[in-house]
């Protein structure tokens, strides 16, 4: 009973764990949807830092940073998964303390002792500071920083300067940077982390200065940055003139892209400056789940995994939760692409302009606390692409800020004869039945769980974490 | 006809989708077969302002307004102030506004000098007031009523005689105290109001528009556009605002 002795609270813990397993539970059973902070909270009433004490032992991998964290988490659990590790993730998105702490703390005994070895846990990026030092994890990934939910954060600057506090209580953590993006490696600065940067050693897209960019001027000294290329936004290889504040050479670097399609792309790495043998494969489509690859890359070998098992699992990687979900209620597919800020919304724009089949289009927008209430990100984001493709055949609009989308898809030059309200979840679902083409939907945070939950219902797709074993 | 929009700083004063003001400009001037061209003045940009009808700040991050005030200090500052009394139009958002003032003080004293152009200043507080708002645009203005968003931790405080953009409906405005919100001075239009405000405000948009062709023209009335969407945007929010539904939890 040496474990009784030194923390004479225990029955804290065990009334922690119990509520916790007990409250999801029943949330569950009540179909009260997923259950996910709401347990956390009530466990930390019995013990605030319960979190520390059901993860301790783990060997975790946090992922975060603006856009990205659930499509990385999700391909390194992957591959964890596949390399024969019992892997614990958060899949919900519930990425606040208090959902991470139920995600970990449901999933361990009764004395509140980790069931499992491993964990890839997505955590926003205001959360980190809280989270990190009670999980100490073997490796932190920054995926990237953009415009996000400003009213949540104030500006991006204040969200780089709350990772960099999470960060310097970790110093033992590896942290896997994007090198491509300015902010995201100036968290290299004075912190005694050892650091591996991953990113891309070729250009993409437009070569243009003039893109909408939260880093236009060097976070040092504030002269604005000289690129040598562009990837998207502000993303690429900058360097200061000034201070010479540049991008560091990745130890995962994508040197090609062979291909780019709906189904996946198709790359050449560098490994340590080593050309890897063999093309790489990765099972999600566009540029954003290069990076994510990427990303995934560098923190498996960070955790100790072999390359060839990552590299493998890159290839069949499942979408994620509402991330780029497909279904089939009628006889047309379905497909799901969350959108949150102007970056991400380009970028799967981008992505569906490139397609060459007609397509029916839903844009969903709510502005729930969840998803931020200022909605004027959209107004950063090109939908004007949409207007010049003519494989859009109709865009219905949903979600509670509806009206203020369809004056945004106006203003983008789109012929009001395409647009449609349509605020009813299954009247959407009646219309992608009878589509006689696919659809394609457009939703952000909560309008996404709404619709999804109808979907899913309707093609009997199972509940999220009905996929955990 | 035609109109010269100048965007002020778009690379600095950026955020929050204001650039959507510019769209919304550009748009409802092409409706009518007004000409329109934007120009971009950067950090660094000299140009002769005259040739401008109408100029365009939005707001900013606080790193990046640091780096713009050491610019204006170059000689844009006498040409803003000087295009300001000299009647050309300015929309002034949020940063952008408060530039336009004497002072900032921040929440421990620091005080940062301004424009000076019109009569007020602003101090910083420690919290922020965020939130969907409504107010009702002064008579000179039009008198319509103005659906926006407020995201800032300044309070602007207006000099004697100086008139307000509006009067606030339901939020906080200029200060949360005083009930008004922004600032009307000679045919600048100042205001906390992110959204951006112009879309689907239609009629506002076009009291701005109708200023600067005004000024250009003598006298100049815009055909009145049909706004379907911009209407039902605009009344939806508002009566939301009214009645505190807007952004459930």
């Amino acid at each position: 009973m040496r474990e009784m002795s030194r923390k004479p609270f225990v029955l804290q813990t065990i009334l922690a764990v119990a509520s916790c397993k007990f409250v999801r539970g029943l949330l569950r059973r009540t179909g009260k949807g997923g259950g996910t902070a709401l347990p956390g909270k009530v466990a930390m009433k019995f013990e605030k830092d319960i979190l520390a004490q059901t993860s301790r032992g783990m060997e975790i991998i946090v992922v975060t940073g603006t856009n990205g964290k659930t499509t990385t988490s999700n391909m390194l659990e992957h591959a964890l998964t596949a390399a024969g590790k019992d892997v614990l993730a958060n899949k919900s998105g519930a990425n606040l303390l208090s959902g991470v702490t139920a995600e970990i703390t449901c999933s361990a005994d009764w004395l509140g002792r980790p069931k499992k070895k491993t964990a890839v846990i997505e955590c926003d990026e205001g959360a980190l500071k809280q989270v990190v030092p009670l999980i100490r994890p073997k490796v932190i990934i920054v995926t990237n920083l953009f415009r996000d939910q400003l009213d949540r954060y104030g500006e991006v600057m204040h969200t780089l300067e709350a990772i960099r506090t999470g960060i310097k209580k970790v110093p033992d953590s590896i942290l896997c940077l994007n090198a491509d993006c300015s902010l995201t490696s100036s968290l290299a600065f004075d912190v005694p982390n050892k650091i591996v940067y991953y990113g891309l050693n070729t250009p993409l897209g437009e070569q243009d200065d003039q893109a909408v960019s939260d880093a236009r001027h060097c976070i040092r000294c504030g002269t604005v940055y000289q690129y040598r290329y562009h990837t998207y936004a502000h993303l690429g290889a900058f360097r200061c003139p000034k201070c010479g504040y540049e991008r560091r050479d990745p130890d995962v670097a994508v040197t090609a892209v062979d291909s780019i399609t709906s189904r996946g792309s198709i790359v050449k790495l560098d490994i340590d400056g080593q050309p890897w043998p063999r093309e790489v494969k990765i099972g999600l489509p566009a540029v954003y789940n290069i990076y994510n690859a990427a990303a995934a890359i560098a923190a498996y070998r960070a955790f100790g995994g072999r390359t060839e098992e990552v590299l493998r699992s890159l290839a069949d990687v499942n979408s994620s939760f509402g991330r780029m979900e497909t279904f089939m209620p009628g006889k047309q597919t379905v497909q799901m692409i969350l959108v949150k800020n102007p970056a991400g919304c380009s970028q799967s724009i981008d992505y569906l302009t490139r397609l060459e089949e007609d397509f029916r289009l839903v844009i969903c927008l709510n502005d729930r606390t969840a998803d931020g209430h200022d909605i004027s990100w959209i107004w950063d984001a090109d939908y004007e692409k949409l207007a010049s493709d003519a494989h859009v055949t109709r865009i219905l609009v949903s979600g509670d800020r509806a009206e203020d989308m369809m004056v945004r898809l106006k203003y983008a030059g789109i012929p009001e004869e395409k647009i449609a309200l349509e605020r009813s979840n299954e009247n959407l679902l009646a219309m992608m039945k009878e589509s006689p083409l696919p659809v394609f939907v457009l939703p952000n945070y909560t309008s996404m769980l709404a619709l999804r939950k109808v979907l899913s219902d309707a093609t009997g797709k199972k509940e999220f974490w009905e996929k955990q074993g | 006809m035609e109109l010269h929009i100048c965007h002020l700083y778009p690379e600095v004063l950026n955020l929050y989708g204001d650039r959507g003001n510019i769209l919304c400009m550009k748009r409802r001037l092409e409706w009518r077969g007004i000409g329109c061209s934007v120009t971009e003045l950067k950090i660094g940009d000299r140009t002769d302002l005259s040739g401008f009808d109408l100029f365009f700040i939005g707001g900013g991050q606080d790193f990046e307004q640091e780096v713009l005030l050491g610019d204006l200090h170059t000689g844009k500052d006498r040409e803003i102030r000087a295009a300001i009394e000299d009647g050309k139009t300015f929309l002034c958002i949020c940063g952008g506004y408060q530039m336009l003032g004497n002072y900032y003080e921040t929440y421990d004293g620091v005080k940062c000098e301004f424009l000076g152009a019109i009569d007020f200043y602003t101090a910083g507080s420690e919290t922020r007031m965020i939130d969907n708002y409504c107010f009702r645009l002064g008579e000179e203005s039009g008198g319509s009523v103005v659906a926006g968003f407020e995201n800032h931790s300044g309070r602007t405080y207006l000099g004697n005689g100086i008139r307000p953009l509006g009067t606030v409906l339901k939020g906080n405005g200029n200060n949360g105290q005083d009930g008004t919100e922004g600032v009307r001075y000679k045919n600048v239009f100042g205001s906390y109001s992110h959204g951006p405000i112009l879309p689907k405000n239609p009629d506002f948009a076009d009291v701005l528009l109708t200023s600067a062709l005004n000024r250009k023209y003598g006298a100049a009335e815009l055909e009145p556009l049909p706004d379907t969407f911009e209407k039902q945007a605009h009344d939806s929010i508002c009566d939301r605002i009214m009645a505190g539904t807007m952004s459930a939890d």
